[in-house]
């Protein structure tokens, strides 16, 4: 895998790596996903789910509630002014 | 009033770095009177009184305002609450060598691994008579530092036990659990944790946990499992056979091919699925911030996340990211999704002849540190191969202590079809009745 590669992958992720850690993980990612290519040879059983077993969907009638204080919530954010504070979205 | 402890006494206990056991035994005086009992907890479910840091420095100063369900049906059930246990970052790791907060030494020999990722959940409960502690699984977690410290761990089915406060690594995968000492313990603690919660829509379709009514009289051993393994662990496992047999449970060798695809399937899966829960760690919600609030949007995330996460946890977010993207996603990701159907089919038909499925839990006994170093992170997954098939399925499987070599423990993991912890139970009751599982000696 070029470094390139990973470089592209890492920006997705959100991910500054070291020109060091770009060497390192290009040949880690090479080494495991050459070993997932064994899916190749899996039979294909013609389904799949995304949940190991079946799920339902249960609904209810809305109601007014409070879960978790916000008070509490707002504390471990940065705010300023009663709002939490982030980056520019530029 | 005995028994009773508030969180400023126990922080109080904490504060003093008692020799272990002096702290053992004030917490023996605190616990004295019957229904209460002491439990930890891992580090990735969250609990009033306590960080949650899931062993990760981006969790640093996270305070949870809320019990997990399970820590409330503990404390509900007059348990307390004495800590938190370290654990690989977010649960990636197979010998609790990357949490960003030190690494659990085993008991039973401090220059090796106590195994991972729930490593601080076995050590402790091998070292602390009466204790219990909440663990978690996504691919063996459970059964893996078990094995390494000699104590039994419980992975129940998939759904069985709320998440509601757990700490995402894989949302497909991850189920909680329990590490204890004694076979009772898990009948004990087991319909405490289980249930419905409406508060986790994965808890909601199960059927009703039964705890009796089936003896376990015959086990599958599949071949695949019994390659690459150490002859330590390949003596005591064949010796436990015979036990086995003995107590009138029949074991019967068996293929099952699909197991050789299971572990690829399952880091896709799990990477996958850990790269975008990992998605939530920004510096604004949780835990530590960035310094320079007046950058741009990402630059911002991708600074706080590059400072605070560990080498293991930008792999695992490189692989998932990249499993995922276009032109990968049929090839890597649904194939995966299939093999886990293809794995769950094996199973079942193999317990249509079988009551349970058995396999020893690691491939070797618990490596020393020096050891750890030199592999390399493909040789680290590897070492899942038995733990994972289980976890990968949503089946509940149980490693219990089998033999020791070298004064280590060695462990065997049993699975059975899903919602049916009870064949679990039996064999650990009746296994347990006639093996004497050997808690390391703790001094001062």
């Amino acid at each position: 895998m070029d470094l390139e590669e990973v470089k592209s992958v890492a920006r997705n992720a959100r991910l500054e790596l070291t020109e060091e850690e770009l060497r390192e993980f290009a040949k880690d990612l090479e080494d495991v996903l050459s070993y997932f290519s064994v899916l190749d040879k899996a039979p294909d059983i013609g389904k799949h789910d995304f949940n190991p077993v079946p799920v339902a969907n249960v609904l209810r009638d809305d109601e007014v509630c409070r879960d978790v204080d916000a008070g509490l919530l707002r504390d471990s954010m940065d705010t300023y002014q009663d709002m939490v504070r982030g980056p520019k979205l530029t | 009033m005995k028994g009773h402890i508030s969180t400023e006494k126990l922080a109080a206990l904490n504060e003093k770095y008692l020799p272990f056991a002096e702290f053992a035994q004030e917490l023996e005086d605190l616990t004295d009177y019957p229904p209460k009992f002491h439990f930890s907890a891992k580090d990735n479910i969250c609990a009033t009184g306590f960080q949650a840091r899931a062993g990760s420095r981006i969790l640093e100063g996270y305070r949870p305002p809320f019990d997990a369900t399970v820590v409330r049906k503990m404390r509900e059930a007059n348990g307390i609450l004495i800590g938190k246990t370290n654990m690989d970052e977010f649960g990636f790791g197979t010998f609790c060598t990357n949490s960003a907060f030190g690494i659990p030494r085993n008991p039973h020999d401090v220059e090796r691994s106590c195994g991972g990722s729930s490593g601080g959940a076995a050590a402790i409960t091998a070292l602390l008579d009466k204790h219990v502690a909440l663990a978690e699984s996504t691919g063996g977690s459970i059964s893996c530092p078990a094995s390494f410290c000699g104590v039994i761990g419980l992975t129940p089915t998939y759904g069985r036990v709320s998440r509601y406060g757990l700490i995402d690594y894989a949302n497909s995968l991850d189920k909680i659990g329990l590490i204890a000492r004694t076979s009772d313990d898990l009948k004990r603690f087991l319909p405490i944790i289980s249930g419905p919660d409406k508060k986790d829509p994965t808890s909601i379709v199960q059927p009703q946990l039964q705890l009796g009514g089936f003896k376990v009289k015959s086990v599958a051993v599949p071949e695949e499992a019994m390659q690459n393994l150490d002859p330590a662990v390949r003596t005591a496992f064949e010796a436990a056979l015979e036990k086995l047999r003995e107590m009138g449970i029949e074991s019967h060798r068996v293929s099952m091919p699909s197991l050789g695809f299971a572990l690829a399937a399952y880091y896709v899966l799990a990477t996958s699925e850990a790269s975008t829960n990992l998605a939530r760690y920004k510096g604004m919600l949780f835990g530590v911030r960035g310094g320079h609030i007046d950058q741009s949007f990402n630059d911002y995330f991708s600074e706080v996340r590059s400072a605070n996460f560990g080498k293991e946890a930008k792999r695992r977010v490189l692989l998932g990211t990249y499993t995922r993207m276009v032109g990968f996603r049929d090839r890597y990701y649904l194939k995966a999704l299939a093999v886990r159907q293809l794995v769950i089919k094996e199973y079942n038909g193999l317990m249509e002849h079988n009551d349970a499925i058995l396999t020893p839990t690691m491939p070797f006994i618990a490596p020393r540190f020096s050891e750890i170093a030199r592999m390399k992170p493909l040789e680290v997954y590897q070492a899942d191969f038995l733990t994972v098939p289980p976890n990968l399925t949503g089946m509940p499987h149980l490693s219990l202590p089998c033999g020791y070599h070298d004064r280590m423990p060695i462990g065997m993991q049993l699975v059975a079809p899903h919602w049916e912890e009870r064949r679990l139970l039996d064999v650990a009751g009746r296994w347990c009745s006639g093996f004497d599982i050997r808690f390391p000696e703790v001094s001062g």
